[in-house]
């Protein structure tokens, strides 16, 4: 089955970014996934100036933000390392029984990397002893330096929504027929990789791993 | 035989898909860009009209919300507007996003404070209609316009192609053209989020700021083109059309990619020029004006039979106008008197005792407007019979106490609720039957009054009222049906919550029947 995949710009954040700028990603994606009856839902970041789109669907926005967590989590183990989260998109296919066990196979028919550099920066929030006082010292330079990274990040995170939009709009053949209204699902089987604890070179590993197990068209 | 009759469904059904996209293109970006209600940030007077509406509107409103499986939220002016789009799939769809930047007066009246919000919002309903009319006299002298953004759509179709192989994969590829079109307009919904244009939307609807500038929009079925030093500053997103069996369906738009020039300073091709009346008058203090507009609205309806075109016009803006006070003021006299005012079917709005001096000109803004009146007969409203019940009896219950009740949700229109959970999770709230049953109606009412305005009754006489004006704002073409294309809605697919219908083409006698017992 043609997979497709979606390498998105990779983004510098620091860690008390990444949950808005995970969660406007993939929920981003995830509502032109979630092609059943949603009633889509604004949502303006507030760290940036950026509207995303949710579809609305609770669960799925349970699902996000716990994988959210969890990478936090693991970037706080792990910190000032280039990390991957992947959003695959699949179907099961019931294979042919073997003996007594039905298996349930996964085709995966689409995944999006998306890619983060996780700065260690100022924590505004980490200590008001020391580093607050660090943070400030530097006065106006260190903010000017602060709203410089941050519009960058804001033009970059922006860019990266295009991506996504584009590649929708690009790429339609490969997306499964919609699921019928009847069973209640909105959105194509999915499941978020993060790193896991014990992968410590994650990001580089899955890249490798990936070339090895080979997805036709990840290099297009 | 067989085949071609299903040649021939499954054209139909890639007509019908064709015929929904554009309106629901339209309204997609309409949504976020024209400040109307329903808009994002109102989204908690929209939690509570959304059930009302279910019942007001539901005919009009969830078979579309069903179409490409996207349930989008009420703007019933837009939608009024969209209908007439329908038929026209053939022609391309243009429409023309447009920041209007005001320097003083009247025009201000749409982005002045929101102390009240509710008030405000039907402000926003009436003004932005007159400001996107080129027609507008106090507009015109003071705005500059200048078009941010250019939505193109447009079908070509394939005559010559073979239709035999067309049919051969017909239902297979109507599925798939649906699918993609499904696709297009999600990426449309989440790009017109990240354009420019977007913030100054959000701005206008959110702040309670004074704004010198508004959005409008046209729509029509050409474009005026650019001059070249125009088109150079903008840039162009082609989204990728989307095959059918017999054409392609194309979307793109131009945009400027910064809109902070325009923002800042007037671009002033029409210098500001001083009106000394306008400035001297209340109109110039929006404070001042809040209390006294839906007075000022009154004389020009005080006498329905002298003036018969105000007097539509009465119903349409009275009917969401004097909501907004009762709601967004704390309870106090002014409330039940203003009902009071309303509850007098013979007398709708008796012209309060002071005569605020701003009157003259808010006549002649009607006048403005009555040329078009006679597009919306009063027929419209007398097809719609559950408009006028609920606001009657609404008045007649206010000394009851329910006022009480109602008053207490004020500070929830103000408060800014984000993002409407509510929506989400009851989206298929059961119609009420308008006026079976006083006791529903008072439930509903409840709801209603509470922060928004905007709810069943109210909420579609506004939109009756807000149509109006958008068609003279937005819709260069004319078209004097607006009760048909209401109609005409209806008999398209059907509500969201009819499991029976795994797909919205699929339109039959049931529907009929079922609205028929609606």
């Amino acid at each position: 089955m043609n997979c497709e995949v979606c390498q998105l710009k990779e983004l510098q954040v620091e860690q008390f970014e990444i949950r808005e700028v995970l969660r406007c990603i993939l929920h981003t994606i995830v509502f032109h996934r979630a092609l059943g009856l949603v009633r889509p839902r604004d949502i303006d970041l507030e760290l940036f100036d950026i509207t995303y789109v949710q579809c609305g669907d609770i669960e799925v926005e349970k699902k996000i933000d716990e994988k959210i967590e969890q990478f936090i989590n693991w970037v706080e183990k792990h910190p000032n390392k280039k990390s991957q989260i992947c959003l695959s998109f699949y179907q099961e296919k019931n294979k042919q029984a073997s003996w007594f066990t039905n298996k349930i196979e996964r085709f995966y028919w689409e995944q999006w990397y998306i890619n983060l550099h996780v700065a260690q920066h100022i924590k505004i929030h980490s200590g008001k002893t020391h580093q607050q006082k660090i943070l400030v010292d530097p006065g106006e330079s260190g903010l000017d330096e602060r709203s410089i990274r941050r519009t960058t990040l804001e033009a970059s995170l922006r860019e990266v929504l295009f991506q996504v939009i584009k590649f929708v709009n690009e790429k339609k053949d490969h997306v499964p027929a919609i699921p019928s209204p009847d069973c209640g699902v909105v959105i194509f089987p999915y499941e978020i990789t993060i790193p896991s604890s014990s992968d410590s070179a994650f990001g580089m590993d899955m890249i490798k791993r990936m070339l090895q197990t080979g997805h036709p068209t990840m290099l297009s | 035989m067989a085949s071609s009759h299903n040649t021939h469904s499954e054209t139909a059904k890639v007509e019908q898909i064709l015929t929904e996209f554009f309106p629901k293109t339209l309204q997609i970006i309409l949504e976020s860009r024209a400040p109307c209600i329903s808009s994002r940030n109102f989204s908690g007077e929209q939690v509570l009209s959304s059930p009302s509406s279910s019942s007001s509107s539901s005919s009009s409103m969830r078979p579309r919300d069903k179409w490409f499986n996207l349930a989008l939220r009420e703007c019933s002016a837009t939608l009024e507007n969209i209908d007439l789009w329908r038929p026209n799939y053939h022609e391309p769809m243009v429409v023309d996003v447009i920041l209007v930047q005001r320097q003083f007066g009247l025009d201000s009246v749409s982005a002045s404070p929101r102390k009240d919000l509710v008030r405000n919002l039907s402000l926003k309903e009436k003004y932005p209609l007159s400001f996107n009319s080129d027609k507008d006299e106090f507009g015109s002298q003071t705005k500059s316009e200048k078009v941010v953004e250019r939505w193109m759509v447009h079908y070509e179709s394939r005559k010559n192609r073979d239709s035999n192989s067309g049919s051969r994969r017909s239902s297979n590829s109507t599925a798939h053209t649906y699918k993609k079109t499904i696709l297009l307009l999600r990426s449309l919904y989440a790009f017109v989020r990240l354009l420019p244009a977007y913030k100054v939307f959000q701005d206008i609807s959110s702040s309670g700021q004074i704004h010198p500038f508004t959005l409008a929009h046209r729509v029509s079925s050409f474009a005026e083109p650019f001059t070249r030093r125009e088109e150079a500053e903008m840039q162009r997103f082609v989204f990728t059309p989307v095959d059918t069996s017999c054409g392609r369906l194309c979307l793109s738009v131009l945009y400027r990619s910064s809109l902070s020039d325009i923002n800042s300073e007037p671009s002033t091709p029409m210098s500001p020029q001083v009106i000394p009346e306008y400035v001297g008058s209340p109109l110039a203090d929006p404070l001042k004006r809040f209390p006294t507009l839906p007075v000022t609205i009154a004389p020009s309806h005080g006498s329905p039979s002298s003036l018969p075109f105000s007097r539509r016009h009465s119903w349409s803006y009275d009917r969401f106008r004097p909501s907004p006070p009762s709601v967004s003021f704390s309870p106090s006299p002014t409330h039940s008197e203003s009902h009071a005012l309303i509850s007098n079917p013979a007398f709708p709005r008796l012209p309060p005792s002071s005569l605020p001096s701003q009157l003259p000109e808010m006549v002649t803004g009607h006048k403005d407007n009555m040329n078009y009146d006679e597009y919306y007969p009063s027929p419209v409203f007398s097809q719609s019979p559950s408009l006028s019940p609920p606001i009657r009896i609404r008045v007649k219950r206010l000394p009851n106490g329910l006022l009480q009740s109602e008053s207490a949700p004020p500070s929830a229109p103000i408060a800014k609720l984000p993002h409407s959970p509510a929506l989400s999770s009851k989206p298929n709230l059961p119609p009420s039957p308008p006026l079976k049953a006083s006791g529903a109606i008072i439930s509903r009412i409840n709801r209603d009054v509470g922060p928004l305005p905007a709810g069943s009754a109210i909420g579609k006489s506004s939109s009756l009222g807000r149509d109006e004006s958008q068609r003279i704002s937005g819709w260069r073409v004319s078209s004097n049906n607006s009760p048909i294309s209401r109609s005409s809605s209806r008999s398209f697919p059907d509500d969201l919550d009819d499991p029976e219908f795994p797909c919205p083409f699929d339109v039959d006698e049931d529907e009929m029947t079922d609205r028929g017992s609606r």
